[in-house]
């Protein structure tokens, strides 16, 4: 993809952030609805819960790690309604993309598996490389594996879709701090 | 494509003639008016006569790689299989070889980067030449010189030689009949290949038929990297361009150029017989690689280029994005900036919601005018502030987790812990919690000496004087002794979440 086509996806801040804010209050009021007293915890996890989601709608679907996040979500039973809710109209459009990653998902798990177990194999067979390019090499590896097991869905990316995943994800993050730490000032602030 | 010219050019030479000595003399640095008499044998011979008399004068640098270039091909004379198919067309492809190279109208100089001869190109016509004393010698210099212009061809290819190529084209019958032979000879395929290689950076669309066999070089994305601006010749060089799919690999073996060009992409090949006369065709799937000079050339090195190049151009934005990264250098230690980046913003993300949770006992959130005249107010005032106080927090944080932990997952506990802390007492701690940023802040700093610290806390106050805390640093200090003692207690609570 080139430079320029990435800039589209870094839409303006503030849109982003009402969208996100609308989104989410959406999911909150819905989830306050099923359950009457939650314990902090519980609340915790609604707040969280309905904020991820709410972020990753933002995105329309346009990312991985928004699709894997709302086919995770979706997944469990006992909170898609709150999915639906905060996906409202463009439920159509999720039901078609949650499928096709799960079933992609499913297909490269096993891609990754088979080649995680060549892998192995072929590491124990290589003796420990001692040039600084393969410990590079190992390195980068392994921070690479870590970012994999950080994203969501990023597992089954290649290295330059990590990235370019990673870049987009840790955009939304930003976002999403930023109107939580609004939200919680402006709550506390009122509570006062 | 380049079989078809060569073995036209090769019928009609006397075409060419005239074409020859216009095209060439500016084209060429070589060349004089006397290379190109119409007489083939002489051409030849003059041309190559030329090529060895005036080799440092036309290409510097380029000679000398190509003169390695050459003593390689000379070198690998006795390894061409396929000499005896050829030996039939050895003349007139050499011939047409020679003519054609001449007829390209090089108009793009700047294109001509005057490869180093990958020209394994004559190679097959050159061994059949072998017997000829000397001929190799004569064989190399001049494969030198028509790879030289078949890469000036390549570009320059739609305008001019069409009419040529229409020319050539009156006599199909035996043409055709050499046309199998001449296109399996790796010669040949490799003077394509270096034809085509000139032609940077279009992008064309596979063949049915080539899908096959060269998914696995070709990326469908229509990326365009694309620095060179030729859009004129880029169709037409597709035009041209168009040999076997087996001898895919083996072009992008030889091809070799200076490092002028930064077009990436890999060279495409579409079917010879059949887009001389079709129109430009659409928008190309494929991307051109440029093999660097002194660099591998086979595909696969070409392929991992092209992708180390995506990554470093994604990393450079992520550098730009996750603070802290500007200073940073190398793959590994930018993936740890950024995974720590992230670990904290998800952490982040976690604490804030507890916190939430904490100050909204019912989820109601119903003070959605307040929140949203305070969101937006906020956004206003306390945006341009935060991202400076969450990167500066972040950026703390990614400091301070690897001289605290080498393990990651211990940095989680140590935040998660002083986390819990906060939130499990009540609600009047609330209005501490921002002071546990600026506590951890406070702990990140002895171990940051980077950091400036004085400037940093600054911008906190700033923003606590926002939120309308308008804590001192002293009690912020108890608070953080405070926070410390109950870390140690409160670390059981981590695994409730």
């Amino acid at each position: 993809m080139p430079l320029s086509s990435l800039k589209p996806k870094m839409r303006p801040h503030s849109s982003l952030k009402q969208e996100f804010l609308k989104k989410w209050i959406m999911g909150l009021q819905r989830c306050s609805f099923s359950k009457k007293n939650m314990s902090i915890l519980e609340r915790k996890k609604a707040i969280k819960f309905s904020a991820d989601i709410a972020m990753a709608s933002a995105r329309n679907g346009t990312t991985c790690w928004s699709r894997s996040l709302i086919s995770n979500a979706s997944k469990e039973g006992s909170d898609i309604h709150v999915v639906e809710q905060i996906l409202g109209s463009e439920s159509d459009r999720p039901a078609v993309e949650n499928k096709v990653p799960t079933r992609r998902a499913s297909v490269c798990k096993k891609i990754v598996k088979r080649s995680c177990r060549i892998r192995r194999r072929r590491r124990r067979r290589k003796c420990v490389a001692s040039a600084p390019s393969s410990i590079a090499k190992h390195l980068v590896r392994k921070r690479r594996e870590v970012l994999k097991s950080l994203i969501p869905g990023g597992e089954f990316m290649n290295e330059i879709c990590l990235i370019e995943e990673t870049l987009d994800y840790i955009t939304s993050l930003r976002v999403q701090v930023d109107v939580m730490r609004s939200l919680a000032s402006a709550s506390v602030r009122a509570s006062e | 494509m380049d079989n078809q010219f060569f073995l036209d050019a090769g019928i009609p030479p006397l075409h060419f003639g005239s074409s020859l000595s216009s095209s060439l003399s500016p084209v060429m640095e070589i060349q004089s008016q006397d290379c190109f008499p119409t007489d083939y044998g002489l051409q030849y011979e003059s041309a190559l006569s030329s090529m060895v008399s005036s080799p440092a004068s036309s290409n510097g640098n380029n000679m000398s790689s190509e003169s390695l270039m050459m003593r390689e091909l000379i070198g690998k004379l006795g390894s061409v299989g396929n000499s005896g198919e050829i030996l039939h067309h050895s003349q007139p492809m050499l011939a047409a070889a020679s003519s054609s190279c001449y007829s390209t109208p090089l108009n793009s100089p700047p294109k001509l980067n005057l490869p180093v001869p990958k020209s394994m190109g004559l190679k097959s016509g050159v061994a059949d030449f072998s017997a000829d004393p000397g001929f190799a010698e004569r064989a190399a210099k001049f494969s030198c010189f028509g790879s030289r212009s078949f890469n000036g061809r390549r570009t320059q290819f739609g305008p001019k030689d069409n009419g040529e190529i229409a020319a050539c084209r009156f006599n199909p019958p035996p043409v055709n009949v050499k046309l199998p032979r001449v296109s399996s000879s790796p010669a040949m395929k490799t003077l394509a290949a270096n034809c085509r290689e000139e032609s940077t950076v279009s992008e064309q669309n596979p063949d049915p038929g080539f899908k096959g066999s060269n998914s696995r070089k070709r990326k469908a994305v229509p990326k365009a990297k694309t620095n060179e601006t030729s859009p004129s010749p880029s169709p037409n060089s597709s035009k041209v361009t168009k040999l076997n799919e087996a001898s895919n690999e083996k072009r992008c073996k030889l091809s070799k150029t200076n490092g002028n060009e930064n077009g990436s992409g890999k060279a495409e090949e579409e079917d010879a017989n059949g887009s001389n006369t079709k129109a430009p065709e659409p928008p190309k799937d494929y991307i051109h690689v440029r093999a660097r000079r002194g660099q591998a050339t086979d595909s696969h090195s070409l392929a991992e280029r092209v992708r180390r190049e995506k990554i470093s151009e994604r990393m450079k934005l992520l550098q730009n994005l996750v603070p802290g990264c500007n200073k940073v250098t190398g793959k590994a230690l930018m993936l740890d900036e950024i995974i720590n980046y992230v670990q904290s913003l998800q952490r982040q993300v976690e604490f804030l919601s507890m916190k939430l949770a904490s100050v909204n006992t019912s989820l109601d959130f119903n003070v959605e005018s307040l929140v949203s005249k305070d969101v937006f107010h906020s956004n206003t005032l306390q945006n341009p502030i935060f991202p400076v106080n969450s990167s500066a927090f972040l950026g703390h944080q990614s400091q301070q987790n690897p001289p605290l932990n080498s393990n990651i997952a211990n940095g989680t506990m140590s935040q998660c812990s002083v986390d819990h802390l906060d939130s499990a007492i009540s609600p009047k701690l609330n209005t501490h919690l921002p002071q546990t940023q600026i506590n951890r802040f406070i702990k990140t700093v002895p171990q940051n000496p980077i950091f400036p610290y004085p400037s940093f806390c600054e911008g906190d106050l700033e923003t606590l004087v926002q939120m309308g805390f308008g804590h001192n640093q002293s009690q912020e200090m108890a608070l953080h002794s405070q926070n410390f003692q109950g870390s140690n207690q409160v670390s059981d609570m981590k695994v409730e979440l």
